[in-house]
């Protein structure tokens, strides 16, 4: 038999317990004041009520359900026409201060054999504790609620203010079919939600810390999994995608190849947003939507650089066929960027992504995510290429003329491709340099190659330097070489795109 | 006899006081009897008991009684200001839906309201 399961109403929520919440289940959500309780509770009776099976919200002490409403309805899941036929509160303080939890028991038993609901929430059910009862009084009290309510057929919500310390042993939480813990930390100046699925039995949940927003259309979670549990991965692609860079295409074998994760490495000024760019422009040319994640810079910026590259990304914009996303600074989480970026591949079928810049990503995540920023690029990384977009990161390095760094980040295991820009002194001048320097798929040309921004974007000069050692120091010495400068053969037995 | 004012004060309390809690419809009529008084003296001997019933208004509606043009005023302004708190707090729309669980055979529209239909 399989347990009919039901939406929490909850953005994001239903992949994390594993495709909604278990029917007739008995679930605590737990956690400090302010950290979203009510509002997730809302957000499901409003998902899951209607006149026939309607939900029973049962206010007890703390806040007053005016005040309660009164915000509530702030957000745009609440629909007051709902109320009372569909959702119906009753206030149950009066019982709560004048008698004892047999009595509490009682009135909700009768209020539920009343209205046959679907859903039943008590808020919160933490303070009818306040009399000195034992804990054995308290779990009889939660163990006669779950048996009647389950055997009524309702799905039950108790609401819990709980300090991370009282998790552990709490005989309350052994008779929970499912819990929620609501977490809420300050970072630094930043304010990191996150929920966890503690237990949620008979559900294969995504385990973790998840974090989540509360906007004004109630909470919002972001799984760990970027909604992408189910999905199959893309088989391996053969196909390569071109820079619309001759040179450079042709040092890429061909371009990159699809779903690959290329990373552009290079100090300030050496191109890496002029490149990344073009790599987005040249996709659209072939009918490949892009997206680009800004995080330095407004879109309207970004696309006006481009106008100086030649490069038009308004009309594409306009078109649907190119989103420039201007991520909010300062307290994003890793997920809800995906999120972003997922929703946007989905809505104009994107298959280039470029993501400008690491080092702007990074300062974008509140404090506690940028401890973990490489295992998130990770998930990030192996999420969206899995679906077959391919990712271009641009990131900034200390140039050195003693080494030769790829990335600050220690992420070059985490991608396919990597092209190095940098400066190097020639003949009293402050010249670019471009090599690639892996290509996960197959060959790719050795070439040091020397190029240059214009007005059309970055061009690839001459032939190789051929005459100069140490390039890659960025303190070249010019040696008396005069070797062929002619192209070894690139064999990548791999279908080539134009 | 009991006033009509009174009747459909008794009706708020049961049904709001669901909703509320007696302590909650106790304060909200605590607050709304004295937003009334300064309107209609005749209130000032009203008062509002812990469990949120009103005392006081039944005998001073049966005396004005005999003045037509006065009969009720003080009971309908009580009421008018309990009203208008609840849609001070929960709005137009939720406010009319708590009325329609208390008369749910009565036809309420918001005519006079701005997003109602003109009368």
């Amino acid at each position: 038999m399989k347990i009919n399961k039901l939406p929490t109403g909850v953005p994001g929520l239903d992949e994390i317990v594993g495709g909604g919440l278990p029917e007739f289940s008995f679930n605590i959500i737990a956690g400090a004041p302010g950290s979203g309780k009510t509002t997730l509770a809302h957000q499901f009776v409003f998902a899951n009520a209607t006149p026939e099976r309607p939900a029973l919200y049962f206010t007890v002490l703390g806040e007053s359900a005016i005040k309660m409403l009164r915000y509530q309805q702030q957000y745009t899941f609440f629909d007051p026409a709902m109320l009372p036929g569909s959702i119906r509160f009753i206030n149950l303080s009066q019982v709560v201060l004048e008698k004892d939890l047999g009595a509490v028991l009682l009135q909700i038993t009768k209020e539920v054999e009343k209205s046959n609901p679907a859903v039943v929430v008590v808020d919160s059910f933490r303070t009818m504790i306040r009399k000195p009862e034992s804990d054995l009084d308290l779990q009889s009290f939660i163990q006669g609620l779950a048996l009647f309510l389950a055997s009524w057929q309702a799905t039950t919500f108790l609401i819990g203010e709980y300090a991370e310390e009282e998790l552990h042993d709490n005989p309350i939480f052994t008779v929970a079919d499912g819990l929620f813990w609501l977490r809420q930390t300050a970072e630094r100046n930043s304010i990191v939600r996150k929920l966890q699925i503690i237990k949620l039995r008979g559900q294969d949940s995504v385990p973790g810390l998840h974090t989540f927003r509360i906007t004004d259309a109630g909470v919002q979670a972001f799984s760990r999994t970027f909604g992408l549990t189910g999905h199959a991965k893309n088989p391996p692609s053969h196909r390569r995608l071109c820079f619309g860079i001759p040179e450079l295409d042709k040092m890429l074998g061909g371009g990159v190849r699809e779903g690959d994760s290329v990373l552009v490495a290079g100090s300030s000024g050496t191109g890496k947003s002029v490149l990344a760019t073009q790599f987005i422009a040249e996709g659209i040319r072939h009918g490949e939507p892009g997206i680009v994640a800004v995080f330095e810079e407004r879109p309207q910026a970004y696309a006006e650089r481009a106008v100086s590259l030649g490069l038009d990304l308004e009309t594409p914009q306009k078109d649907g066929k190119l989103k420039i996303l201007y991520l909010r600074p300062l307290d994003l989480s890793v997920d809800e960027t995906m999120h972003s970026i997922l929703d946007a591949v989905q809505k104009i079928g994107a298959k280039r992504l470029v993501i400008d810049s690491l080092a702007g990503f990074e300062m974008a995540l509140s404090p506690g995510f940028r401890a973990d920023f490489r295992e998130s690029l990770y998930r990030m990384i192996f999420a969206l290429t899995g679906i077959g977009v391919t990712i271009l990161s641009t990131v900034e390095v200390d140039e050195s003329f003693t080494e030769f760094p790829f990335s600050t980040y220690s992420i070059s295991f985490l991608t396919d491709d990597i092209i190095r820009l940098r400066y190097v002194s020639i003949d009293g001048q402050l010249r670019k340099i471009m090599v690639v320097i892996k290509m996960r798929g197959g060959n790719h040309a050795k070439d040091i190659r020397e190029y240059e921004i214009t007005s059309k974007g970055v061009v690839i000069l001459g032939e190789r330097l051929t005459n100069y050692q140490g390039l890659i120091s960025g303190i070249p010495v010019h040696s008396d070489r005069s070797d062929s400068t002619e192209e070894p053969p690139l064999d990548t037995g791999i279908e080539r795109k134009t | 006899m009991e006033s009509p004012s009174l009747r459909v004060y008794e009706k708020l309390r049961q049904s709001l006081g669901e909703f509320v809690g007696v302590v909650g419809f106790q304060s909200l009529a605590s607050r709304a009897l004295t937003l009334a008084r300064p309107e209609a003296p005749s209130l000032s001997a009203a008062r509002v008991t812990s469990d949120g019933s009103l005392q006081g208004l039944g005998e001073i509606e049966t005396q004005i009684d005999m003045d037509k043009d006065r009969a009720g005023e003080g009971g309908i302004i009580l009421i008018a200001r309990l009203l208008g708190l609840l849609r001070s707090f929960l709005g137009e729309a939720l406010t009319l839906s708590l009325l329609r669980n208390a008369w749910p055979s009565e036809a309420f529209d918001d005519r006079n309201s701005v997003h109602g239909r003109k009368a």
